[in-house]
């Protein structure tokens, strides 16, 4: 947001904040590509009228790799990435993938069918389908008066 | 697919048919590589790339891979938690001379490209007859 409004003058600037975004943001997306210092795997959470989707991505991870369980309102992802483990360490010229097992717990939304509960994974992207539980409708308590 | 159309930039020619979201991320994936007795193996993890969406090519010197990631979620799903953002994978290398370009093979598994790059046959040392006057 411009600090100073004194007319043309002042467009360099104006340039120069907008080169800065730039860079900025340049350098964010490439660190995002690492994702260093962050719980693994990365989750996202979406809604949707009728149920909730859980995305993370967990590449070099079989179906078989990994589990899932949920246990009062609980949901637990484990599993490790498979591929490293034939490669002895003095063989690499160069090593940026995250590597070995994980574990990650989160809290699940209420109103959720936890035995409905389905995952897709393909490509290395997990999905979960958390199906919400169908809306109770309201009831009229009849009142009486003596 | 004419020749000058491959001299295009790499993402003006994947898909020109949807419309262009007002902002895509393009992420920097990342990779191991290691060697092994018939050369090096390259690894990226490229969560979301499938055969159809993933272009690797070599031109000149330079490997380029490029992934395309569709989003797997509803249309019309609302952001409640958010922690990585969805975007297309590219990242370059230069080869160097060692590697046999045209034995370089690909697969794309659970996420993971995997390049095999074997290393060039050495050429035999050719003794030179040295001839006398």
């Amino acid at each position: 947001m411009p600090v100073f409004r004194w007319g043309q003058s002042w467009d360099p600037f104006r340039d120069l904040e907008r080169e800065v975004d730039r860079l900025l943001q340049s350098v964010n997306l490439t660190f995002q590509g690492v994702r260093a210092g962050r719980q693994y795997p990365a989750i996202n959470v979406h809604e949707t009228p009728d149920a909730f989707i859980l995305t993370a991505e967990l590449p070099a991870t079989a179906p078989e790799d990994l589990e899932l369980t949920i246990a009062n309102g609980v949901l637990t992802l484990s599993g490790h990435r498979h591929d490293e483990a034939a490669v002895s360490e003095d063989r690499y010229r160069r090593q940026e993938r995250p590597r070995g097992t994980w574990q990650r717990t989160l809290p699940v939304p209420e109103r959720v069918q936890e035995n409905q509960l389905t995952a897709d994974f393909n490509n290395g992207v997990l999905l979960v389908h958390l199906p919400k539980a169908p809306q109770l409708e309201p009831r009229q308590i009849p009142v009486t008066s003596d | 697919m004419s020749p000058d159309q491959s001299e295009q930039p790499i993402s003006n020619r994947i898909d020109d048919t949807t419309p262009a979201p007002t902002e895509r991320f393009v992420f920097t994936p990342p990779i191991d590589i290691f060697e092994t007795s018939d050369g090096l193996v390259l690894r990226a993890d490229l969560p979301g790339v499938s055969i159809e969406t993933l272009e690797l090519q070599i031109q000149d010197n330079r490997l380029t891979l490029f992934g395309r990631v569709e989003s797997v979620l509803p249309p019309g799903a609302i952001p409640v938690h958010q922690e990585f953002e969805v975007g297309d994978f590219l990242r370059s290398f230069i080869l160097s001379d060692e590697v046999d370009h045209d034995r370089i093979t690909a697969r794309l598994s659970h996420g993971v490209l995997e390049v095999e790059l074997p290393r060039a046959d050495q050429p035999e040392p050719r003794r030179i007859q040295v001839n006398a006057d």
